[in-house]
Order: C-alpha cells, then sequence, then structure tokens
C-alpha cells in the first residue's frame, strides 16, 4: 500500500523559475512623474529564480533570515503577487493563506463575520452553513458571537479569526509563522488543530517560521532560502544543521 | 471576458453579502439608525430648492421634484468616482493578504451606492406625488437611463480605481473634476432653457452626466420620450470603458499588493 503510494506521487505545487521585483506601479504623485522618464526606477528582486515542488500531503518549511524572500514566495503562492518571470502551477488545488482577521467589519457581529470572512476566502454561504456550528464551537467565545466584534478583547477576536481559517479549510494551506493564540488553553487548543489540519495526508502544508523547533516537529521537507535564492533543498535533519550553522 | 464572468459568478455573492454588511455597519451606532439614509438626501434638497428656488428665484415647474431628479442621479455618479479613487488602498489588509478580483471591490461598493439611491427615488417619487407632478406610462424609462448611468459610472471607476493606487494625489484631480462637472450638469438649473444655443448642446453631448439627468428629467417631469440613440451612445461608451477597466485590472491588479 505504502509503495503504491509511492508510485503515483501527485505533485501539488511546481514552482519554477520564480522571479518577483519589486518595482513598476510604484507609488508617485502626479507632480512627482514629470520627471519620472529620467529618473531611473529602482528594483529590488525579492526572489532570484526559484524552483521546487511539493507533493501531495507533504509539509514544506521554508526558512531565511529576515528578508529572505520567504513571505513574498507564499504571498506570491497564494495568488496575491503576480510573478515577474516564471510560473507558479497548483494543480487545481484550492489554496488559502492563513491569516487572521481577514475582511472583519469590526462593527458587525462575530457570526456575520464568519460569512463575510467565509466568502472573501472562496467558500459559498452553504459550505459556511455547513461550518458555521462547528466554527463557533471552536472559538468558544461564548454569548460574544452575537456582538460586534469591536466589543471583543484581542484574545476574543484571534480566536474568532482562528477558528474561521482552521475550520474552512483548503487542500494547500500556506502558512507565516503557526498560529498560537489566545490563553493558555486556547493556545493549546489551536496548536493542536494547527497539528492536525497539517499532518492531514491530503493536504499540502506550507511553513514559513523563524522557530526551528516548530519546522523540525511538524516538516518533512525544508526549503532554504537566502537572498531570494534557493540554497539548500531536503529533510529537516540535512537542512537544519547547516542552516544554524551558518546563520553563527 | 470569459474570465470577467467566472469571477462574478464566484465573487457575486460576497459582494452582496459585504455590501449588506457595509449597509448594516454604518447605521449600526448612530442614533438616528438608517433614517439618516432618509434624511440626508431630504435635507440637501431643501438646501437647493431653497436656495436656487427662493433665492435665486428660480421658475421651475415643480422645482423641488426638478432638484431631487438631479441629485439622485449626481449623487450616484459621485459616490461612485469618490469611493474609487482610494478603494484599493482602503482595503489595503484585504489586498494584500487574500486573492479577490479587484473590480468585486467596487461592485460591492456600489451596491450600497444603488441602495441609496434607490432610497432617493422612492422620495422622488412621493415628492412627485405630492406636488401633482403628471404622471404617464413615459416613467418606466428610467429604468434604462439608470442602466446607462451605472454602467457608465461603474466602468469610469475601475478605470480610477486603477490610477488611484499608484497616484496618491489622484482624489484631489478627481474632486475639482467632480465640482466642475457639478456645475455644468444643470442640478439646480434647466441647461436647455437656461443655457442658450450651442452652449446647452455642447453641455449635453460632451457631458455623460447632464444628457442623463436630462433624459431622466424628460420622462419622469415632462412626460416625453428619452433620445435613444444617444442613450445606446452612452451605454456604448460605458460598455467600452467598463472592458478597458477590466482588462487594465486584470494585468495589474496581483501588482497593487506590492504598492500598497
Amino acid at each position: 500500500m505504502k509503495n503504491k503510494q509511492k508510485n503515483n506521487k501527485q505533485i501539488a505545487i511546481t514552482v519554477k523559475n520564480l522571479h518577483i521585483t519589486y518595482r513598476g506601479l510604484k507609488k508617485t504623485s502626479i507632480r512627482a512623474s514629470w520627471g519620472k522618464l529620467k529618473n531611473k526606477v529602482e528594483l529590488f528582486q525579492a526572489l532570484k529564480g526559484v524552483s521546487f515542488e511539493v507533493e501531495e500531503g507533504k509539509i514544506l518549511g521554508i526558512i531565511g533570515k529576515n528578508g529572505s524572500g520567504k513571505s513574498t514566495m507564499l504571498r506570491a503562492i497564494a495568488g496575491i503577487f503576480s510573478p515577474d518571470k516564471g510560473s507558479i502551477d497548483l494543480h487545481g488545488n484550492s489554496i488559502s493563506l492563513l491569516s487572521i482577521g481577514v475582511g472583519f467589519n469590526k462593527k458587525l457581529t462575530g457570526k456575520e463575520n464568519i460569512y463575510l470572512s467565509g466568502m472573501l476566502l472562496g467558500f459559498s454561504e452553504a459550505e459556511i452553513n455547513k461550518k458555521e456550528k462547528e466554527i463557533i464551537d471552536f472559538a468558544d467565545i461564548g454569548d460574544f458571537i452575537n456582538k460586534p466584534v469591536k466589543t471583543y478583547s484581542s484574545g476574543m477576536y484571534s480566536k474568532l479569526a482562528f477558528a474561521i481559517t482552521a475550520i474552512l479549510e483548503t487542500d494547500i494551506m500556506l502558512i507565516d509563522e503557526v498560529l498560537s493564540v489566545g490563553d493558555k488553553t486556547f493556545k493549546e487548543k489551536s496548536y493542536n488543530k494547527m497539528k492536525e489540519l497539517i499532518s492531514d495526508e491530503h493536504r499540502t502544508v506550507i511553513i514559513v517560521s523563524h522557530s526551528l523547533g516548530t519546522i523540525a516537529e511538524l516538516c518533512n521537507e525544508v526549503l532554504w532560502l537566502n537572498d531570494g535564492e534557493v540554497k539548500m533543498i531536503g529533510t529537516p535533519e540535512e537542512v537544519l544543521p547547516k542552516y544554524e550553522e551558518f546563520m553563527q | 471576458m470569459n474570465r470577467f464572468i467566472l469571477n462574478l459568478r464566484k465573487y457575486y455573492k460576497y459582494a452582496v453579502y459585504s455590501a449588506k454588511a457595509e449597509l448594516k455597519s454604518e447605521v449600526a451606532d448612530s442614533y438616528l439608525n438608517w433614517l439618516w439614509w432618509i434624511i440626508e438626501p431630504i435635507c440637501f434638497m431643501l438646501i437647493y430648492t431653497f436656495v436656487f428656488g427662493v433665492v435665486f428665484k428660480n421658475k421651475e415647474p415643480f422645482f423641488a421634484s426638478f432638484v431631487f431628479v438631479g441629485l439622485t442621479c449626481w449623487e450616484f455618479f459621485n459616490r461612485m468616482i469618490t469611493g474609487s479613487v482610494n478603494l484599493i488602498t482602503n482595503n489595503r489588509d484585504l489586498v494584500t493578504k487574500v486573492y479577490i478580483p479587484k473590480y468585486i471591490l467596487l461592485l460591492s461598493k456600489s451596491f450600497t451606492y444603488l441602495f441609496k439611491m434607490s432610497i432617493s427615488l422612492i422620495i422622488t417619487f412621493a415628492l412627485m406625488l405630492y406636488q401633482h407632478v403628471p404622471i404617464t406610462w413615459h416613467i418606466i424609462f428610467f429604468i434604462p437611463i439608470l442602466i446607462v448611468l451605472y454602467v457608465f459610472s461603474f466602468g469610469l471607476g475601475l478605470i480610477l480605481m486603477h490610477f488611484g493606487v499608484t497616484f496618491n494625489d489622484l482624489s484631489n484631480l478627481t474632486n475639482i473634476g467632480l465640482r466642475m462637472v457639478f456645475y455644468l450638469s444643470g442640478v439646480f438649473y434647466n441647461i436647455t432653457t437656461k443655457l442658450k444655443g450651442t452652449l446647452s448642446h455642447i453641455l449635453l453631448f460632451c457631458n455623460p452626466i447632464a444628457f442623463i439627468m436630462n433624459e431622466l428629467r424628460k420622462v419622469l417631469i415632462y412626460n416625453k420620450f428619452p433620445s435613444f440613440v444617444m442613450l445606446i451612445v452612452w451605454l456604448f461608451v460605458g460598455a467600452l470603458l467598463c472592458a478597458i477597466g477590466v482588462h487594465v485590472i486584470h494585468k495589474n491588479e496581483n501588482s497593487y499588493a506590492k504598492v500598497i
């Protein structure tokens, strides 16, 4: 059985020669743009030709120092940035970048925000309706679910936000720093939920983190980015010691 | 074009829901709540009627209705244009965190404006009844006229939304432009009778808002047919603007997150 699975490995994400440059649409005023033709446009290359593949069900960790292009890459895979060169193929999988409280309207109730946020993530009203109870149960904020979000404490806010993203699952999940929010019990609960989500064998996950402990615990593949280029890719056992050595 | 329709289908529900949410949150904690949607247009109408009807002695028949028709039309256009310029920057959170076709944001906004316009329209009709404006079946033509207004405003809004991302001061420019269009549209005077000859023709020909306002008054107050040819021309122009806007946004929308 295991062998069979190994033979028809399905690729979930293919990134080919990805280049991302910050430039072009630069914030400008009309006055400044008179002389624009003369001014040289500043370029910043965030990613310089990154290629890799992730198999379905694998958990890829991305490490690298600040400014090495990790978050840029996640956002590009999520479709928020467009690649300047190269391509990203998701093979038809649904994808979401786990981020907290997207599209919340603070004057509306928690319940209404579940729908607002969920629809924004590309779910239909019916799908959210099905999961609504589960989200409310998980968030565990009691009667506050029917009160405007602006009355929430910051802990309750992140609990609800986390519940929405965690319960409405997609085929591929992108995680920018593993989230653990709320008080101690909820922290544990959310970390466990996260682990459960991540280790689902059909779900492909990419995690960006600075905590090598988390990476070592959760991931089965590690990609090391340095100044927008792939420095190394391999199992955590191979990559992490070299990375630690390099950082010192 | 296909992509546009697909996206519309996928995100239409979101646009409606978020429009509702916005309307709800707008009145959530104000003292008079949704009554503001009615009080506000009525107050503006009273101000204009007083200033231009009483102070400047305008002899237009049914002047209050006349002003209200103009205001209804103008407010929608005004909101669409001012709303679209900073739409992307105002939704920074959204734009940098999830992918959403950016015209959906404008679509959702336009729904809230449409809602406000329909309230304003209902008040218009009530006012017309009160003033005993003779009402005939020509009145139904207000629907196609408003469709032309919507398509045109949406198209222009899309293009402004795109340039609003890169030009900080576009909103200053549009404010000046809007002010000019406001005075040249005849919200509180009748272009055809006040401005004689070529000037009125030029204004009605080149300024779609003046044209649409005039057509609206023709069908609502004067019991006349609208000029169908020009309506179709402006519908075509509006559709063209929409097509350009959608194209430009498809091409650039993923770069917006890098700018703001």
